[in-house]
């Protein structure tokens, strides 16, 4: 009876696998279940059938999994076969600590296999396969307050896409990973530890492996970062610690915990990115600070007089601790002995808030541990950050609930001035440029309140509930949280994007149909219209060749994307540039008149034979050359505003410009119609100047936001967050007088040119009738330039 | 000849152009997000919001009922349960009947309820709040305030079962005359009875109004399944502190009636429906994805059904057994959010915090 049941378990399970279609995740989750079915089995005493699940589940494996995880990571699939075997005879046996710990094993082999697929397809550019084997990982366990980030699926979408280059994604994507498993691995061994207190040992047995599992992924991070005895030892520990469950030996378990525990200390698989290094740089110079400030409050003549206040101390310590920790390695790597100088003062300064030292020394310690941070930390993740100075400031405001609800609204009134401190010194200035409106609510909700929500200062001062306490610390988390989403975005709104995308593509088009309509309606008599078609040629090949240029030029964008607001700063101010020069151009006339007497000029050489090249192929080159400048001008701007709003939104813009264009292409080939001319040059030659000055104010924003120019707010101006988005218009000194600049440049060169021509056509009107042909006015369908 | 193939040529050219306008505007409108039918969730909703809000009344006539049986008999417990005994079982069997029909109603909406920011705090209130930490008094009819006195489900639960000695009269009561006071034979305070009674049907109405004001979006539903679906450790958890696992050990009074792996599946019965709601969302951006996520929950459903059945059936499960079913559990609910976590950056939905 019992080997029909089991009979039938394991082919239901094969059954499904085979139903459901062959994905590496579904099968893993296949294997996953057979194994728990198999646990579940042992519990009923069922061995024979807890033997056949697992048979099952190792036929699946087998079947689909082991053969490309072998090709990547063969020494991934000697471990899992050896599992597999063990898990079999512990069914087989009824162990079922030992099948929980093969388990745990297999199902942190699968994901060792899996990550090894997904790198090794990215190291070759194969994002499909990255993409199918990427389902099959695990996740950090969310909060209610946190969620699993999505880096790694964005990279590979982003390299299917185009967007992204291999290099690019497969680090975004081993980064995600790493972090995930070290966070999994980190959660695993308290896992253990409750396991072990509540005397579970089959839960701890399936953890132990898990942890033993996840290690072995972080195994290769590991070795480079500590080398190759380390990491025998370590594993070594992680068997250990399985024989101990095994055999219920406590006092080797604690052993080989403590031993696990000192080998992952300061061990950071993922390396953090600059930015990232930055934040925690500032969170660790903030905190330092505040744990003097807060265990003198809590202490008189070396007696607590305040818990809360030493408690807290120890949070700051504890949180300084952690954001040292994920620097050390990169800091050991500038100054070793400084590095271990600073380790030992934070061990030093927790003994002492603990055991309750003068506050003078306390003080004395965390100066130290501040000057030696200020030597060994690079200068550029010492300047002002507001990503951590948004961290702290949410954990001096964690203090004022506990407080209020213990009816110490003394206390809870420092930590807002505290937090409040930390916003004045930093944060606020730049929203004071940025976003002033919510520089006003967060500053009020700080202090007094609006018409919704009573400030904290207020409710505070009154000794308030805590339910009103809540709500307003809760109001102001929501606008600080906008706040920081306001600061690190400096993107403009899309609707802007697109309309001035479209005046680009717009403008330069309307030139590439003039100099095309210029240049045909030049060779019209029946001699010269064979000449017609070539240059049309030409202008066709120019129009593919702009496209090949977007592509080339986004390509290499998205190849230096990782340099992220900087790039944009760079492309922006080379945009800018030509920009002034084509405005500066066009109002002296060298630009548009100058431009197309040349055009004529080589039309004629071409035609008259004094070119080397053949009267089709130099036409076709004419009309190539004429076409793809502008197509070559416009894929240029059109990439500053690419880095500011992402392709899709540029695309949208051109979408609408080359509407604008194919309209006006139409009324002028097909229709034969003459339009305003030189009235739409100027319109849109106004409209560019509008889409300059954005840029300007937009490329100071980006400046200011990766501190490559300083940020002076102009008090008393108040400019709304969505004129910054739509005109580039923030109320900072920099950007106003630079807008202010370019204004002045292009309206001045107006005038100039207009005062040139003014005196020239006073000094060249007794001899118009001798004009050179070269220079006569353009004719475009009977409208005279 | 010439000005024909000029006037081709010409046309070549439009078309390039026209072409490739379409082509750029038909990618923008591809990647514009498709507007997702959430009339389902909605529809969902309101059939639970209104069974509830039908049962709390059903609920308040009886406790509004045993309130006045007590006025009558002065509120002296004794007198009353030897006066009217059968007044006092059918009023109490009649409560107990509506909270075992409101409860589980209320958790096939919970899914949504706790994770839509606008409705999460009637969740509060009625099904999790802690006793202290929420944000609403009950008046008793006397005129005694309880204040932040914990949610309504439990206390009520605790009141009608006696599992909180607080409410409950201290009269010896048979209900079924089998000769001794067996789980649940308790009179309750009649005066707390009736503020718990009361509050429920207020807020089961209000509840009912705002599901009804409710208009769902994507970022709601993302947000209901992102917030709720890791919570499945925390049901658990009360699940092994709960009778029926502990037994008469548990130290906690609620969860003692129906069992907290009841509530687990109804809640997922729920946000399997917010799922479907926004499935040819995710199925838009990434079709293995979405089988994943629909399979996912559809497997998490039934593992704790079978864990279910297996309990009705008589399966008494040890506590480390509910840590290994309750883990397994968890780790599936982890993988399944980290799923939708990825769609919902791939479809840039905003997660409210």
């Amino acid at each position: 009876m019992l080997s029909f049941l089991a009979l039938i378990a394991m082919f239901t399970t094969l059954s499904r696998v085979q139903a459901e279609g062959s994905d590496p995740w579904n099968e893993a989750d296949q294997i996953r279940t057979a194994l728990f079915a198999s646990q579940k089995a042992l519990l009923t005493g069922d061995n024979e059938t807890a033997a056949a699940h697992v048979r099952a589940a190792e036929a699946i494996y087998r079947q689909s999994l082991r053969q490309p995880i072998a090709a990547t990571q063969p020494d991934v699939t000697t471990s899992l076969d050896k599992t597999f075997a063990a898990a079999l005879k512990a069914a087989q046996s009824g162990d079922q600590v030992t099948l929980s710990t093969s388990r745990g094993q297999i199902w942190a082999g699968l994901l060792h296999g899996s990550t090894g697929v997904v790198l090794v397809a990215l190291e070759q550019a194969d994002g499909a396969t990255a993409r199918t084997w990427l389902l099959l990982r695990d996740f950090r366990t969310p909060t209610r307050f946190s969620r699993p980030g999505a880096d790694a699926t964005l990279a590979i979408n982003a390299l299917i896409e185009g967007k992204r280059s291999a290099a690019e994604a497969l680090a975004a994507v081993r980064a995600d990973l790493l972090d995930t498993y070290q966070a999994q691995l980190t959660e695993t061994l308290t896992d253990l530890d409750i396991a072990q207190k509540r005397n579970f040992p089959v839960r701890q047995a399936e953890v132990a492996g898990l942890a033993a599992g996840y290690f072995d992924i972080l195994s290769d991070a590991y070795k480079a970062q500590r080398g190759p005895e380390a990491l025998l030892s370590t594993r070594s520990s992680f068997a250990g610690l399985i024989q101990a469950i095994t055999t219920k030996n406590t006092s080797t378990y604690e052993i080989a915990r403590k031993q696990i525990d000192a080998a992952l200390k300061g061990f950071r698989a993922a390396p953090l990115s600059e930015a990232e290094q930055a934040r925690r740089a500032g969170q660790l110079l903030r905190f330092v600070g505040l744990v003097p400030v807060e265990y003198a409050r809590g202490i008189r003549d070396g007696k607590v007089v305040n818990d809360i206040e030493i408690q807290e101390a120890l949070t700051f310590q504890s949180g300084a601790s952690a954001a040292f920790a994920d620097l050390m390695s990169s800091l050991e790597k500038r100054d070793t002995e400084a590095t271990n100088r600073i380790a030992t003062l934070l061990s030093q300064l927790e003994t002492q808030v603990r055991t309750t030292a003068d506050p003078a020394v306390v003080e004395n310690t965390a100066n130290e541990i501040t000057g030696a941070l200020n030597k060994v930390l690079p200068a550029e993740w010492q300047t002002l950050n507001s990503g951590s100075d948004f961290d702290v400031i949410s954990s001096v405001l964690d203090q004022i609930e506990p407080a209020v609800k213990q009816g110490q609204y003394a206390l809870a009134e420092s930590a807002r001035l505290e937090a409040y401190a930390i916003l004045d010194s930093g944060i606020e200035q730049k929203l004071r440029g940025f976003a002033p409106e919510m520089a006003l609510r967060v500053e009020s909700l700080f202090w007094q309140g609006d018409d919704q929500v009573t400030g904290l200062a207020i409710l505070l001062t009154t000794n308030a509930p805590a339910s009103q306490v809540k709500a307003s610390l809760t109001a102001l988390r929501t606008a600080l949280s906008e706040a920081e989403v306001l600061l690190g975005n400096s993107k403009s709104a899309p609707a802007a994007v697109v309309g001035n995308a479209a005046v680009i593509v717009f403008r330069e088009g309307l030139e590439a149909v003039l100099i095309l309509a210029s240049l045909l309606a030049s060779l019209r008599t029946v001699d010269n219209r064979q000449f017609r078609r070539p240059i049309l040629i030409g202008g066709a090949l120019a129009f593919a060749a702009s496209a090949v240029t977007w592509w080339v030029a986004n390509g290499l964008l998205m190849s230096l994307i990782r340099y992220g607001e900087k790039l944009e700063a760079v492309v922006s101010l080379i945009a800018i540039a030509i920009l002034l020069l084509i405005t500066n151009w066009f109002f002296h006339k060298t630009y548009w008149t100058g431009w197309m007497a040349n055009f004529h000029a080589k039309k004629s050489k071409i035609l008259g034979g004094s070119l080397v090249v053949g009267p089709s192929l130099g036409l076709i080159l004419l009309g190539f050359t004429s076409i793809y400048r502008e197509g070559f001008e416009t894929v240029l701007f059109l990439q500053s505003l690419v880095l500011d709003a992402g392709i899709v939104v540029v695309l949208e813009g051109v979408a609408v410009g080359l509407v604008g264009v194919a309209i006006v292409g139409a009324i002028t080939f097909a229709l034969q119609v003459r339009l305003p001319y030189k009235k739409m040059l100027i319109a849109t030659g106004i409209l560019i100047g509008i889409v300059l000055l954005t840029m300007v104010g937009n490329t100071v924003h980006v400046m200011q936001a990766v501190g490559w120019m300083p940020i002076t707010p102009i008090k008393g101006l108040y400019i709304p967050y969505w004129m910054g988005q739509w005109f580039g218009l923030f109320a900072t000194w920099q950007g106003i007088v630079l807008q202010l600049v370019a204004a002045v440049f292009v309206i001045g060169s107006y005038v100039l040119a207009e005062w040139m021509n003014h005196r020239k056509r006073a000094k060249t009107l007794p001899s118009k009738e001798h004009q050179s042909p070269g220079t006569e006015p353009v004719q475009v369908s009977g409208v005279t330039h | 000849m010439g000005d024909m193939s000029v006037g081709r040529t010409a046309r070549i050219v439009i078309i390039l152009l026209v072409a490739t306008m379409m082509l750029t505007t038909g990618l923008s409108v591809r990647a514009q997000e498709a507007k997702p039918d959430l009339s389902g969730i909605k529809t969902y909703l309101l059939e639970k919001t209104e069974a509830l809000n039908k049962g709390a009344q059903s609920l308040k006539k009886n406790t509004d009922a045993y309130y006045e049986l007590a006025k009558a008999a002065k509120f002296d417990y004794a007198a009353l349960w030897n006066s009217k005994k059968a007044d006092v079982i059918k009023v109490l069997e009649a409560t107990k009947a509506d909270w075992m029909t409101i409860s589980p109603t209320y958790e096939q909406a919970e899914g949504i309820v706790a994770g839509v920011p606008s409705l999460q705090k009637y969740d509060v209130i009625l099904d999790a709040g802690v006793k202290d930490e929420v944000e609403y008094d009950i008046t008793l009819p006397d005129g005694k305030v309880l204040a932040k006195p914990g949610n309504l489900f439990g206390l009520l639960e605790t009141t009608l079962w006696g599992t909180d000695k607080a409410f409950i009269a201290d009269v010896k009561a048979d209900f079924d005359g089998n000769g001794k006071q067996d789980f649940g034979e308790v009179l309750p305070d009649a005066n707390a009875l009736k503020g718990f009674g009361d509050s429920t049907a207020s807020y089961a109405e209000e509840l009912d109004k705002s599901a009804k004001a409710w208009e769902p979006t994507a970022s709601d539903a993302f947000t209901a399944l992102v917030v709720m679906v890791p919570t499945m450790s925390e049901y658990f958890e009360s699940w092994k502190e709960s009778r029926f696992i502990l037994g008469d050990k548990a130290e906690r009074g609620d969860f003692a009636v129906i069992s907290r792996l009841s509530d687990i599946q109804d809640i997922l019965s729920g946000l399997q429906v917010v799922y479907k709601g926004v499935s040819p969302m995710v199925a838009s951006v990434d079709t293995a994805r979405d089988t994943q996520i629909s399979k996912g929950l559809d497997d998490l459903r039934k593992y704790v059904a079978d864990l279910y059945k297996q309990e009705k059936d008589g399966k008494k499960f040890t506590p480390e057994e509910a840590e290994l079913f309750g883990s397994e559990a968890q780790a599936k609910a982890t993988a399944i959010t980290g799923q939708i976590s990825q769609v919902a950056a791939q479809l840039k939905i905003k997660l409210a915090e």
